[in-house]
């Protein structure tokens, strides 16, 4: 708990219980001052435990939920959803043809597909497309430093090449797709030359690009990857990416886009009652804030809402927006938060708007398995048992091939630590027993929801909720407990489409002129928008991550710093930009943007254009329990602007403009 | 003579040195922590003539050679490393002066002074793992299977099979030190 001011790191060791009062004293009375359960937000990200945090929120009757995907893939899902109606996976174990762009699996590794890119390395062709040499152009066959924002640029143009040379799935595209003759009109004056001068990939290449993808079709796939948060217009790009595949054929068959399957796990009835003091979530809606997270031009080139965001996922909601509502105290004051294995000090972009943002709250509540910078500007922290220690709930990974895994302890609790699940059912009952709370609601409610939910909730140890999950299939509890995971198929199913007869489009087509798109005042195909360049002595500054470490969490474990190999991060400049600025490797300078600045160690290397910087996330870090890297090194937080893509609510990570002078 | 000859098969071009093998060898191994205490590493091939955009990149993980002709056992005064007779060179941590003539013999670089246990220490192939029948942890931690751990007395084995059939590489071939580690071509 702490005793000094925030942020000073005075704290002092409670017990359980005594941590626990605190926080249900303070939930109760900041929703009782505002009528308003909302009033207390939770964030959180992907994790085996958060549906338990979730079930807190709502016990708490709140509607603010705020997750990760808004700084992640938010734009990815919405613009491949509003093509095939759903977010699909690529099939890289057969693709002969991958084109990667922006996305980086050798660093950002995730299950399978990091796996699945070395398993067809031998047979595949993969083109890697990034303004900097990331690892994964060791794996690449190709690496084209395209200039930052035209990715879009290119895929439009290969799709005119495409259609003008016929290398099109006529037939495909005339049974599956709806809007192939208006797509057909809006591309074709993106030239191969003039996208050459665009993005700064040669002509002849594009040229390559183009018949490879189309011949190796249905075996052919531009990797739609994971995190998308690049430019405002990010939807219409991934829209685009899409479409490119519908046009070859390559979707639900082997080697190109294929839907995701899932194995639906039995959850548990639960009825929470209904509350008169829950306000819809803050994110929602119109704000003339909003106009403030969108670079100017973009409003009229792109076509973009500037009053609110089209499509918000209405658990995840948007994080930029999200703040930007607590900081105008609008539509109305969120006065506290709990945050679960979030860190949104050091993931959400301009850091001192979330530090001030902090600061205003009344209440944080931070529940992590370390002391994180926004556990050190918390309340009270709960340290979270780690996953070697506690029991989590089956969980479905869905993908080509679905399976079912789970958690179970190696070791008994090294510390005075809880587990997620125990922590929500103390506060749940904790909260039952103050009868003020439950002023807004029926009697009946509550009676209902005392005996079906919380009871359903609380009392079952997460073993037993295990079994209750998979109690659709017979033996499958016995089956993931011996085996550790559970699938129902031995290898990926394809064609489920086709047999199904539509996709779970409004049409039931793949849906590349998009009508919901029209009615909404959004561009129905994607169109091509020049961003705003960096100017004379400016660079743009992208975003990345590093093998070693997991986003913001990881850097502190002091085996993957060591292999890291250095305990600070350095700024990336291309080595003929730092000879010319008289800039040599292990020189310190600062980094300026026009939200904050950061001193950093140089890398002079070959690996990045000359617009163009990049430094590792998760470093220059303020907490000062992270003690192997506190102060080490620099944050990307604070120096990258809140911009939003206002179609999906995803941050624009990829609109920084710096400068950097020798220090 | 033992019935087995251990040997490592390396595709490293499927290497995207994500260090799982360090971090694995560390902890399975009790390394003592440090950048500078390890037995297996990944290195970066440099090509000093790159020059953006035309540039690539390649990752390469190493560590004991396992060298059929030791050249580490060959200088020890104390004979504290040694090689087993299925060919893994190891050394006897109480024997260890700290001479450190093998690190200075060693073209490979793959030796350290262990500040815990005060000896020279290195690879081992995992050798308490293998009465298990378990694999080196490098090998069985690596996402992209860059590693293929293999006996070469079983003339029909994958080991063999793959160096037949494939061409394959040794680190430093000129010092005669005929190393156990295979590189892919």
């Amino acid at each position: 708990m702490r005793v000094g001011e925030r942020g000073e790191g005075k704290w002092k060791k409670v017990s359980w219980d005594e941590a626990f009062d605190y926080i249900t004293d303070k939930v109760v009375k900041l929703v009782r001052e505002e009528k308003n359960r909302s009033t207390i937000a939770f964030a959180s990200t992907e994790g085996m435990q958060e549906e338990f945090f979730v079930d807190l929120a709502n016990i708490v009757g709140s509607q603010n939920t705020v997750r990760h995907p808004t700084l992640c893939l938010a734009s990815n899902i919405q613009g491949y959803a509003s093509v095939y109606g759903t977010f699909p996976d690529a099939d890289l174990v057969n693709a002969k043809f991958v084109i990667m762009a922006g996305a980086n699996r050798a660093e950002a590794i995730i299950t399978p597909d990091t796996i699945d890119m070395a398993k067809n390395k031998r047979n595949q062709t993969l083109v890697c497309i990034d303004p900097r040499a990331t690892k994964t152009t060791a794996m690449a066959d190709k690496w084209y430093p395209i200039k930052p924002g035209t990715d879009l640029a290119l895929v439009l143009t290969i799709i005119n090449y495409i259609i003008s040379n016929n290398l099109y799935d006529a037939e495909f595209v005339k049974e599956w797709t709806v809007g192939f003759d208006e797509l057909k009109e809006s591309v074709k004056h993106y030239s191969v030359d003039w996208c050459a001068k665009e993005t700064e990939i040669e002509a002849k290449e594009i040229v390559w690009m183009a018949e490879e993808f189309a011949k190796n079709a249905p075996e052919s796939v531009w990797y739609p990857g994971r995190r998308s948060s690049f430019f405002v217009n990010d939807v219409y790009l991934r829209r685009a990416a899409a479409i490119l595949n519908a046009i070859v054929g390559a979707w639900d068959k082997k080697g190109g886009l294929v839907p995701k399957s899932a194995v639906k796990l039995a959850k548990h009835e639960v009825l929470f009652p209904y509350f008169d003091w829950s306000e819809p979530r803050i994110d929602v809606g119109k704000f003339c804030f909003i106009d403030g997270l969108v670079p100017d031009h973009e409003k009229t080139d792109a076509g973009l809402p500037s009053d609110s965001c089209a499509y918000l996922s209405e658990k995840d909601g948007s994080w930029p927006v999200f703040r930007e509502a607590i900081l105008n105290k609008e539509p109305y004051p969120v006065r506290g938060m709990f945050v679960y294995k979030q860190n949104p000090v050091e993931s959400v972009p301009n850091r001192a708007k979330t530090l001030e943002m902090l600061k205003g709250l009344d209440f944080i509540c931070t529940i992590d398995v370390a002391m994180s910078d926004t556990a050190f500007y918390s309340d009270i922290v709960l340290p979270e048992s780690t996953y070697l220690e506690r029991w989590d709930p089956a969980h479905n990974l869905s993908g080509l091939q679905p399976i079912v895994v789970f958690r179970q302890p190696v070791i008994e609790p090294l510390h005075d630590t809880k587990p997620m699940f125990d922590i929500m059912c103390k506060l749940a009952h904790k909260l039952m027993d103050r009868k003020e709370f439950w002023e807004d609601t029926s009697e009946e409610d509550l009676e209902l929801f005392r005996e079906g939910c919380l009871e359903r909730l609380t009392s079952n140890p997460v073993k037993s909720f295990i079994h209750h999950q998979m109690s659709k299939y017979p033996g499958g509890y016995e089956k993931l407990m011996e085996d550790g995971c559970f699938a129902i198929h031995d290898e990926p199913v394809f064609g489920q489409t086709y047999k199904k007869g539509r996709l779970k489009t409004r049409t039931g087509k793949i849906e590349i002129f998009s009508q919901r798109y029209l009615d909404k005042g959004l561009n129905p195909l994607p169109a091509y928008s020049k961003h705003e360049e960096p100017k004379s002595g400016e660079f743009r500054f992208v975003v990345g991550r590093h093998g070693q470490f997991t986003h913001a969490n990881t850097q502190n474990n002091m085996w993957l710093l060591e292999a890291y190999g250095e305990t600070e991060n350095s700024i990336w400049i291309n080595a003929k930009v730092a000879r010319e600025r008289g800039l040599r490797t292990g020189d310190y300078v600062k980094v300026k943007s026009e939200v904050g600045e950061q001193t950093i160690k140089v890398l002079a290397t070959e690996f990045i254009r000359e617009d163009v910087v990049y430094y590792l996330h998760g470093f220059g870090r303020l907490s000062q329990g992270l003690t192997n890297i506190y102060k080490k090194g620099a944050s990307d937080a604070a120096i990258i602007k809140d911009y939003v893509d206002t179609i999906s609510g995803n941050a624009a990570l990829h609109e920084t403009f710096v400068t950097v002078e020798k220090v | 003579m033992s019935n087995k000859k251990y040997a490592i098969i390396l595709d490293d071009t499927l290497c995207i040195d994500c260090k799982a093998c360090t971090v694995a060898c560390k902890c399975e191994n009790h390394v003592p922590a440090g950048f500078y205490e390890y037995r297996n590493w990944v290195g970066e091939v440099e090509n000093k003539k790159a020059v953006f955009p035309n540039i690539s990149r390649k990752f390469r993980p190493s560590q004991c050679q396992q060298c059929d002709n030791p050249p580490c056992v060959h200088v020890c005064p104390t004979r504290a490393s040694y090689q087993t007779e299925d060919g893994v060179v190891l050394v006897d941590y109480h024997k260890c002066i700290l001479c450190k003539y093998c690190m200075t013999a060693c073209p490979y670089d793959a030796r350290y002074e262990n500040t815990d246990i005060h000896a020279i220490d290195k690879c081992t192939f995992c050798y308490h793992r293998l009465a298990e029948g378990r694999e080196p942890a490098c090998v069985e931690t690596c996402p992209p299977k860059v590693r293929k751990f293999v006996d070469l007395m079983d003339a029909d084995g994958e080991g063999n099979k793959i160096l037949q059939t494939t061409q394959t590489e040794v680190q430093k071939p000129e010092k005669g030190t005929n190393p156990k580690l295979f590189y892919i071509k």
